[in-house]
């Protein structure tokens, strides 16, 4: 056999933006070895008929550094197609660490990225000092690639103790900190993390160690990557308005390195913020520097009847009425007067976070047959085809069906054009996933598939080719992942096959994965047929295979030591 | 147009610094007892509604930080106070009327 794997007949899409092009794709030694028309056999065959056939997924922004410890799959990753995660955003790394600040470490990770401390304490054993020693833990024990940012926290506690959160840093300790930058960097980080966003404590209620950083600590220890040439600088301030873009400008032109800032996305009570962040950010591309704001694919989105619903509560009688009993609840819609005081309030109120435009809020389902024609319509459609006004037509539905019609509704991500401009944008680096933290809340696994469903096949905001570039080449190329993101002779055969007319997230269930029977919400994927870690196939039609191919993605610094020795 | 109490709890029931569920017209809230004062809220938390029954914490203030994403709430007001801004907390008034602790919802 020519080929270890043969992906027969798929439409390959091969992570360049480039158009796809119906090909088969052979597989050797965990590389792709030809894309064609492929005459030769192999060991394994997969009928790609009819699906896309793309590079796999690169979840950069992750808190999959516990998880990744005791779950080789960084369950659910796979099933969306991610082949490659980065972990270590935000400031937060479980190395460098040294006895003693261990707990200063979980503390930080528990609080701001809500991972329940037990899972912590009894998935992480500690038995590394440097990053790289951390990274060689999964060597060998990954189904997935990883590669890791080291954190500024884990760095400021290593130095400076309990110190790091009750004050600046001395010369001294600031270049002891950008030592172990550099030792990290030597061991295989892709870059460093940092975090100022003054929601972020640890669990005693103290700022994260980074936080009490002043600028002259921050920049200095960025000079580290922009010495040594290499590595992304992640960063997280918590505000994103115009003024900081200056600093992330002199950031940029300091290092020369990628700047990841957070976050760019689309929000009714802000609606034009983000059309100021990009012409704010474009200058810095101009000027011949990086910093890429990172966007969400993930629409907050909320199905909601009028018998339970909180997206009106900021609307004083709005709020009243959603807390009567139903049955006076429904007096008072019937009535015009009230009606009146509702429309009042959606008019003038100021400051809303509801975006109060009837033209976004849809009918999803709706339990009499005479109102199925309604289905899909949004309250602006409904208005019009019965010749009411939107509050009416609104009310009304709902009073017919015993205020059981569920409505369906977007607020942030929830302007189709907006998004779209945002997702295009060569300076946004799509994908916030946060897998592996907030794990009791929510579970969003599913940013890439969620791309290529809601954006590429519902919206249509950008085409299939460019999302796969998206979720491939852009971020591999921008983290320095050697040899991924591409379909190309050579390239990781890391790939995702998937039918672009299904492919979807599902919505977030339960499970007690973590350790200690920890509860957590995980995703499900729709239309992810394949995923395929450096040749073998891991994940297969929603199984996992139990195979460990993935391997550690170290930087761009340790492979020049390597290539050196 | 009107005006309702409906009652969640009989005075003396609440235990200071405890969050009690109750439901209201089908919707969860939330009301606790701080420093003699009563205080309800909705369950969901406004970013995005995580359980507040399970992620929320009690702070001086008084106050209730959600301990999904750390965003923190002003228990009278419903403003969001970290990060400032943000969307507020859905906040409801008490009364104690007789034995009984009540919201008052007016329309």
């Amino acid at each position: 056999m020519a080929y270890d794997l043969l992906i027969r007949g798929g439409r390959v899409v091969d992570g360049s933006g480039l158009p796809s092009y119906i090909a088969d794709v052979g597989v050797k030694d965990g590389k792709v070895a030809e894309i064609g028309k492929i005459k030769d056999g192999a060991a394994k065959t997969i009928d790609a008929a009819g699906l896309a056939v793309s590079p796999g997924f690169v979840d950069h922004h992750t808190h999959l550094d516990a998880q990744m410890l005791w779950d080789p799959y960084g369950t659910c990753e796979p099933q969306h197609g991610v082949t490659s995660v980065v972990m270590g955003n935000c400031g937060l790394s479980l190395a460098p660490v040294k006895a003693g600040i261990e707990d200063a470490i979980v503390k930080s990770f528990v609080r701001v990225e809500a991972i329940p401390r037990i899972a912590l304490e009894q998935g992480v054993k500690w038995n590394w000092h440097s990053y790289g020693e951390y990274l060689d833990n999964f060597e060998g024990k990954v189904g997935i690639n990883v590669g890791g940012l080291v954190g500024h926290i884990a760095v400021r506690h290593h130095v400076m103790g309990e110190d790091a959160v009750e004050r600046k840093a001395s010369g001294a300790e600031i270049q002891k900190m950008r030592g172990l930058i550099s030792e990290a960097m030597d061991g295989g980080a892709l870059g460093m993390s940092t975090n100022r966003n003054d929601r972020h404590m640890r669990e005693d209620g103290k700022p994260v160690s980074s936080r009490l950083a002043d600028d002259n600590e921050f920049f200095t220890l960025c000079d580290v990557l922009g010495e040594r040439n290499g590595g992304v600088i992640e960063t997280i301030l918590g505000r994103n308005k115009v003024e900081h873009f200056e600093w992330y400008h002199e950031l940029a032109r300091r290092t020369q390195r990628p700047i990841l800032w957070q976050s760019l996305q689309h929000r009714w009570s802000e609606p034009n913020l983000w059309r100021e962040q990009l012409d704010a950010v474009e200058p810095i591309f101009k000027a011949g520097y990086q910093a890429y704001g990172l966007s969400m694919t993930v629409p907050l989105v909320r199905h909601f009847t009028l018998k339970d619903c909180q997206i009106f509560d900021e609307f004083p009688t709005w709020k009243n009425l959603m807390f009567l009993p139903v049955e006076v609840r429904k007096q008072a819609f019937a009535d015009a007067d009230t009606r009146k005081k509702l429309q009042g309030e959606l008019d003038t109120v100021k400051n809303a976070n509801f975006h109060r435009r009837w033209d976004i809020p849809k009918v999803e389902k709706v339990f009499k047959p005479e109102n199925q024609k309604y289905v899909g319509k949004t309250i602006a459609e409904l208005a019009a085809m019965r010749n009411q006004a939107p509050i009416d037509a609104f009310l009304d539905l709902a009073l017919e069906e015993n205020l059981e019609t569920i409505f369906w509704n977007a607020n942030n991500g929830g302007d189709w054009n907006a998004m779209g401009e945002i997702l295009r944008s060569p300076y946004v680096l799509v994908g916030t996933s946060d897998a592996g933290a907030h794990v009791l809340f929510g579970a969003d696994f599913g940013y890439g598939t969620i791309l290529l469903g809601l954006w590429v096949r519902e919206r249509q905001v950008m085409s299939l080719e460019q999302a796969v570039h998206k979720l491939t080449f852009h971020p591999a190329s921008i983290f320095g992942l050697q040899g991924r993101g591409l379909l190309r002779q050579g390239y990781a055969a890391d790939i995702a096959i998937f039918d672009p007319n299904t492919v979807n997230a599902e919505e977030p269930t339960w499970a007690n994965d973590f350790p200690a029977n920890t509860k957590r919400m995980v995703q499900q994927a729709v239309g992810m047929h394949y995923t395929i870690v450096n040749g073998t196939v891991v994940h297969d039609h929603g199984r996992m295979t139990g195979d460990l191919p993935g391997q550690v993605m170290r930087g761009p610094l340790y492979r020049q030591q390597k290539a050196a020795a | 147009m009107g005006v309702a109490y409906v009652p969640v709890a009989r005075v003396g029931e609440l235990t200071p610094g405890v969050m009690k569920e109750a439901d209201l017209g089908g919707r969860q809230v939330l009301v606790t007892l701080i420093e003699g004062k009563y205080f309800a809220f909705a369950r969901q938390c406004p970013h995005e509604e995580a359980d507040l029954k399970v992620a929320g914490v009690l702070l001086d203030g008084p106050k209730l930080r959600c301990n999904n994403h750390s965003y923190c709430f002003d228990l009278a007001s419903g403003e969001c106070t970290l990060p400032q801004g943000g969307a507020p907390l859905t906040v409801l008034p008490v009364e104690e009327r007789g034995e009984e602790i009540c919201i008052k919802l007016e329309w």
